[in-house]
């Protein structure tokens, strides 16, 4: 029999039941959609993880700790350290002298320490609390950070900052270019001993009244940045970024976070972190060792990468899984309608045999009409996945962007799913299709023509 | 050329079952010359048909040997007889066996489609044959538009399309009124006549077996009763 045939002959019987046929590609399509759908979900995540690493040269970075510390508590203060820090761990304090040697190393371009002052933005009469983090001239124009307004600062002691537009639309500007020139507040807090009286000790330490004081400081918006989606590790990660300059000349606690305030206790703050960029991913293994021969610890956002490809392999199998159900139950009603088709059709199959239709024949005319039930399915799969991750897509960044919450694509269709999905779609059920067709075939045509 | 063209020897049909065991043939032995035009008779459940089953490749015997123009169809594996069916006979039924959903055209041409045939060929070949079978103008029609008569020439001219030499009739009458059964066997005696066409036709009416058919053989039982030869 020609392919052509096949086609045909399958696409006009299914026709002929138009009803369970479009009923039964009907459960192909759920199945696939959800399959899509999820597998374009967890693909998308990765994408999107993926796009953000390359774009902003993050295998370029290594984050320097002083030893003792773990990688985690920079990113997530209020997590616990998983060990207790080893307090008499040797005291290699991060300092400017270190950061002098290691910008020193051959390969390393630039070094500047992890500073975040917490402090009160005030702007268009609202305030909001944020970690301001200072950031130098050079390391703010270059394309870690993307601008949808503006640039960075040209100078170290320039008095303006770059503020992150998820931040301004808070402030209630939607248009990030009308922010630029206008005038903002920062305000930090700092130790204020000069009206600290002795007697004040026993409120102080019952918390009542702190040797706090908050001072100004007004800086013009010369950059917005674009916030970024996915943030995770990355060295520059704020909505409010500062030059050195300006940072040295503001009154303001000497820790960012409360690890710091262990160190201090220790005698040996120095700076929590150091960010250092390379020129090329190559110097990333010797660079480390380097640093971890100094006593410090090092963190290269390259080997999370690793660990994070693999975490997303795991969700996307995780992911499938949940899909594939969908799938199987699907494929039980192909095998449901084709095994009904060949009750319907006995005697049409026994006079095909008995006009010279073999074994093979009659298995390829079953097996064409399951992959034709499970094209349909597939294609039609395809889209309802598209459309429904579609408008999940829209609803979740109409949401998000209420709050501030850049625009993310959640879900990613290459075109390895679109044809993969539709290919999955006539593989399943064509393995669907193999009882019906062995059935089919072993039909005994004196039985299905016996006129009773 | 070999003196007989189909040659059944000591052929035996034994349907099984859980609990019962039918003979429905036993030890039949049987000559048809080519060009023939035989009948097969005998009351229901007398073998006739299985018989023609057994000679078209339809069925398997559980004993004995069957000569098909020198093949032994006896012994062929599922798709030798496939093939078998297709090019070297064809066969006719009392309930037509059409497919309801073809047209007439369509049916004629389904053989051809297993052959692998171009559609347009097909639909050529089917026509031709239509035309001699006396339709050429009714080939869109469905079986449900035709009349039995008209049926039954139908499923003639799907026997006929891949030019067999023989052509096995399953009591192609039994459906039909006596006038259109005469013009049925009128035709097969025509194709027997002017194509040589070896034709085995299981039949009750006496009346047109004499009229039309060479010879004759009588079952009961699954056994030979009779033999006869008049033409």
């Amino acid at each position: 029999m020609r392919f052509r045939d096949h086609i045909e002959l399958s696409f006009a019987n299914l026709w002929k039941r138009k009803l369970r046929t479009s009923l039964t590609a009907f459960g192909v399509t759920i199945g696939i959609g959800a399959l899509v759908s999820m597998v374009s979900f967890g693909k998308g995540m990765q994408k999107n993880v993926t796009e953000s690493f390359r774009s902003l040269d993050l295998f370029n970075s290594l984050t320097v700790f002083s030893e003792g510390f773990m990688a985690s508590e920079r990113f997530d203060p209020d997590q616990r350290p998983a060990e207790p820090v080893p307090s008499e761990a040797p005291g290699v304090v991060l300092d400017d002298a270190a950061l002098e040697k290691i910008a020193s190393l051959k390969g390393v371009e630039t070094v500047f320490p992890e500073i975040r002052i917490p402090a009160v933005v005030r702007f268009k009469g609202k305030d909001e609390f944020r970690l301001v983090q200072v950031v130098p001239a050079a390391v703010a124009s270059s394309r870690i950070l993307r601008f949808s307004a503006g640039k960075g600062y040209a100078s170290d002691e320039e008095r303006s900052l770059i503020i992150g537009d998820s931040l301004l639309r808070q402030f209630g500007v939607r248009e990030p270019p009308a922010a630029l020139g206008q005038k903002i507040v920062i305000s930090s807090i700092s130790f204020d001993f000069s009206r600290f009286g002795p007697e004040d000790l026993t409120a102080a330490l019952s918390g009542e009244r702190l040797p706090f004081a908050t001072e100004d400081t007004e800086l013009t918006i010369v950059g917005v940045a674009e916030s970024q989606a996915f943030a995770g590790p990355l060295p520059i990660q704020s909505d409010l970024f500062i030059p050195p300059g300006v940072s040295k000349q503001m009154r303001k606690l000497p820790f960012s976070n409360v690890w710091d305030i262990f160190r201090a206790s220790e005698g040996r703050l120095g700076y929590s972190a150091l960010n250092v960029r390379l020129s090329s991913p190559a110097f990333v293994e010797p660079i480390k060792k380097e640093i971890t021969g100094m006593g410090f610890r090092v963190f290269a956002l390259a080997d999370q990468f690793k660990e994070i490809q693999r975490g997303f392999l795991i969700m996307n199998m995780v992911l499938a899984a949940v899909g594939m159900i969908a799938i199987v139950v699907a494929s039980l009603g192909i095998v449901n309608t084709m095994v009904m088709s060949i009750l319907e059709r006995y005697s049409e199959i026994g006079i095909m045999k008995a006009v010279g239709a073999g074994d093979r024949d009659i298995r390829r005319i079953f097996f064409f009409e399951s992959s034709v039930i499970g094209l349909i399915g597939g294609i039609f799969g395809f889209a309802l996945g598209w459309a429904v991750s579609g408008i999940i897509n829209r609803v979740v960044n109409y949401f998000l962007a209420r709050q501030g919450v850049p625009y993310i694509p959640y879900f990613s269709f290459p075109v390895w799913l679109a044809l993969g999905a539709i290919a999955f779609s006539v593989g399943v059920s064509l393995a669907a299709g193999v009882y019906p067709a062995m059935r089919a075939a072993r039909v005994d045509p004196v039985r299905a023509l016996r006129h009773d | 050329m070999p003196p007989f063209p189909i040659l059944i020897s000591k052929l035996s049909k034994v349907y099984a079952t859980a609990k019962v065991k039918v003979v429905a043939l036993q030890d039949v032995s049987l000559g048809f010359e080519e060009g023939v035009f035989a009948a097969v008779t005998g009351a229901s459940g007398s073998g006739k048909s299985t018989l023609l089953n057994l000679i078209g490749g339809l069925d398997t015997p559980t004993s004995g040997t069957i000569e098909v123009r020198g093949k032994k169809i006896s012994e062929m594996n599922r798709e030798e007889l496939a093939l078998y069916r297709r090019s070297q006979v064809g066969m006719i039924f009392q309930s037509f066996n059409l497919i309801p959903g073809f047209s007439a055209l369509e049916n004629v041409a389904l053989p051809l489609v297993f052959s692998g045939m171009a559609k347009r060929e097909r639909g050529r070949q089917a026509g031709e044959v239509l035309a001699q079978v006396g339709l050429g103008a009714r080939t869109a029609h469905r079986p449900s538009e035709l009349s039995g008569g008209e049926q039954q020439r139908v499923a003639i001219a799907r026997a006929l399309v891949n030019r067999p030499r023989v052509l096995l009739a399953d009591e192609p009458t039994g459906n039909l009124d006596s006038r259109t059964s005469r013009e049925i066997v009128t035709l097969l005696a025509e194709l027997n006549r002017d194509q040589g066409l070896t034709i085995i036709m299981v039949t009750h009416e006496e009346s047109l077996v004499r009229e039309f058919a060479g010879c004759s053989v009588r079952l009961s039982d699954g056994r030979v009763q009779a033999e006869e030869k008049w033409r």
